[in-house]
């Protein structure tokens, strides 16, 4: 919810010349989305910031203090001037990296070292321990593999469909298990994903992991529902998501039902138009809900007060 | 981010060669707007940009320095390896000269193995332990040995995935490209008239035939992360 707040502050804001009248935009809008380097996103939650699960570029928050904001405003057709800064006092230019003292290679190994520690090198200069990466991996065993992957990161699966998929080949029929499944806290995120694998078990692991992969966050209102209607659409699969008075409970068939669920949803109607294929289904909720904007951000991002939005 | 002065004149520039693009016929419309002039075939950059660009990476590149971040320096033509190299021992980064294989990045998992394996055929070379084995096993663990060290020799040090990542030529690195942008990492790419500008976060249109164009560049950014460091070891 919050990520539309910032950017839309950060839109309003610090971009003027941003609008849709600008006629060169020689950056993809992915960039000038992810602009705002003052983005509220915490480090844990910066994996999951993606602006997709059906699109087909995936994308991820840059880390927000490397500023690359040259080029958000640049358009490349006007004359910049190249006037640099004047030169320190004394200012002695470097020599290029040939030339300089040559390093012996215990040098060179002890610098870096210095600088990041032995990392995969198997050796150490400085008489750091080598072995400080072990640390990174996880001895799995057979015993302790299905204890260890139930607790995750606050997120609950739900498998919405598991089907058994055929590849003919020469020798006969090769059999694979494509599995579906939602992603999702109940405070609003969600994801979908999936995965196949020769077995169940792996192909809904697999799925899981590619769910938490594409998050979104759905925006809700006070009494747990949709701020307005939408309609999204996936292949042939076409949702239309409308909010409820509370006391209404997630009315929508399937697919659609299990990801308002796992988001949080408490009141909503849904319906499936047009195909009836779980996955395409899925993700056209999702698309939906993308679509969906609060109206305080709306009313921000238009400079009106919020009752002009209902007249 | 505050300007300072690099050391960039235009004068350099055009004798390194720095403004000689490709063909007429291979260029990318989109870089249009960088090109200065066309003669006898070749397209001209226009080097008042490509220098301002040139200050603004540099900018870039002391700040992230300056903060600590790690850079990777990509660059795997032929011609372009050499300096690559040096140039990264020198500012003390990681890099890649040799073949960029697929999904270094994005499949960090799989190449950390790699990174293992290295680093325990390392040891084992040196106590010796390959030298005891049978001929045949020994001969096989050393060729591993000698490829994992092109491969892997510039990364060996990367404990996690880079800050920022500085690209030699488009064209070539376009896998390297292309992960560092579903990884949502800033790029800083050196850009010919058949590249695209809009790919990388942070272009730079200059030559990447000419190895004297290459050198001018890195060294410049080479420059910059060295100043950068040593303001953050002071400021530390």
């Amino acid at each position: 919810m919050y990520n539309y707040n910032s950017m839309a502050t950060a839109m309003a804001a610090a971009l003027p010349s941003f609008s849709s009248l600008t006629p060169h935009n020689p950056l993809s809008p992915r960039l000038s989305i992810l602009f705002p380097t003052s983005s509220k996103s915490s480090p844990s939650s910066r994996p999951f910031l993606s602006l997709s699960s059906g699109l087909v570029l995936r994308t991820r928050a840059k880390p927000s203090d490397i500023d690359t904001s040259f080029f958000d405003n640049f358009d490349p057709e006007d004359e910049i001037p190249f006037d640099p800064p004047t030169p320190p006092e004394g200012f002695v230019p470097p020599p290029s990296f040939d030339e300089g003292p040559e390093e012996t290679e215990d040098d060179v190994a002890a610098a870096y070292e210095e600088l990041y520690g032995p990392g995969y090198s198997g050796v150490s200069v400085l008489g750091n321990d080598i072995y400080v990466m072990d640390s990174k991996v996880k001895k799995t065993s057979a015993f302790e593999k299905t204890k260890e992957d139930k607790v995750r990161d606050g997120f609950e699966e739900r498998v919405v469909q598991v089907r058994r998929v055929t590849k003919v080949v020469k020798g006969g029929k090769q059999l694979h298990f494509r599995a579906v499944v939602v992603v999702g806290d109940k405070q609003g995120q969600v994801g979908v994903g999936v995965g196949k694998a020769t077995e169940v078990i792996g192909a809904v692991q697999k799925s899981a992991v590619n769910a938490r992969r594409n998050i979104i966050t759905v925006p809700m209102t006070k009494y747990l529902t949709f701020p307005h209607r939408s309609e999204g659409d996936y292949g042939a699969a076409k949702v239309m998501l409308r909010p409820a008075s509370p006391g209404t409970g997630v009315i929508a068939g399937g697919a659609v039902r299990i990801v308002l669920e796992m988001a949080g949803v408490e009141n909503a109607l849904g319906k499936q138009i047009g195909s009836k294929n779980a996955l395409n289904n899925a993700r056209a909720t999702v698309v939906a809900v993308q679509k969906m904007r609060q109206f305080r951000d709306v009313a921000r991002e238009r400079g009106i007060p919020m009752e002009e939005l209902w007249k | 981010m505050a300007r300072r002065y690099w050391n960039i004149n235009l004068e350099e520039m055009l004798e390194a060669g720095v403004h000689f693009g490709h063909g007429t016929r291979k260029w990318n419309p989109r870089m249009a707007p960088y090109i200065s002039a066309k003669r006898k075939g070749i397209h001209i950059i226009n080097l008042t940009r490509t220098a301002r660009f040139l200050s603004e990476a540099c900018d870039l590149v002391f700040d992230a320095a300056s903060r600590g971040k790690q850079f990777l320096i990509v660059g795997t033509k032929k011609k372009a390896a050499d300096s690559v190299v040096r140039a990264a021992i020198r500012a003390r980064c990681h890099y890649v000269n040799k073949k960029w294989s697929g999904g270094m990045l994005t499949n960090w998992a799989t190449t950390e193995t790699r990174l293992h394996k290295f680093r325990d055929l390392r040891t084992e070379q040196k106590t010796g332990r390959l030298n005891r084995l049978p001929k045949r096993d020994a001969a096989m663990l050393k060729r591993q040995l000698s490829r994992l060290q092109t491969y892997l020799g510039g990364i060996q040090y990367m404990t996690r995935l880079p800050d920022i990542v500085i690209i030699v030529d488009q064209q070539e690195e376009y896998t390297a490209l292309r992960e560092c942008i579903t990884l949502g990492i800033p790029t800083i790419c050196l850009i010919d008239t058949n590249c695209d500008p809009d790919l990388a976060d942070m272009s730079i249109p200059a030559n990447d035939d000419a190895i004297a164009s290459i050198r001018l560049i890195l060294n410049k950014l080479v420059f910059a992360i060295c100043e950068g460091r040593s303001s953050y070891i002071r400021n530390r």
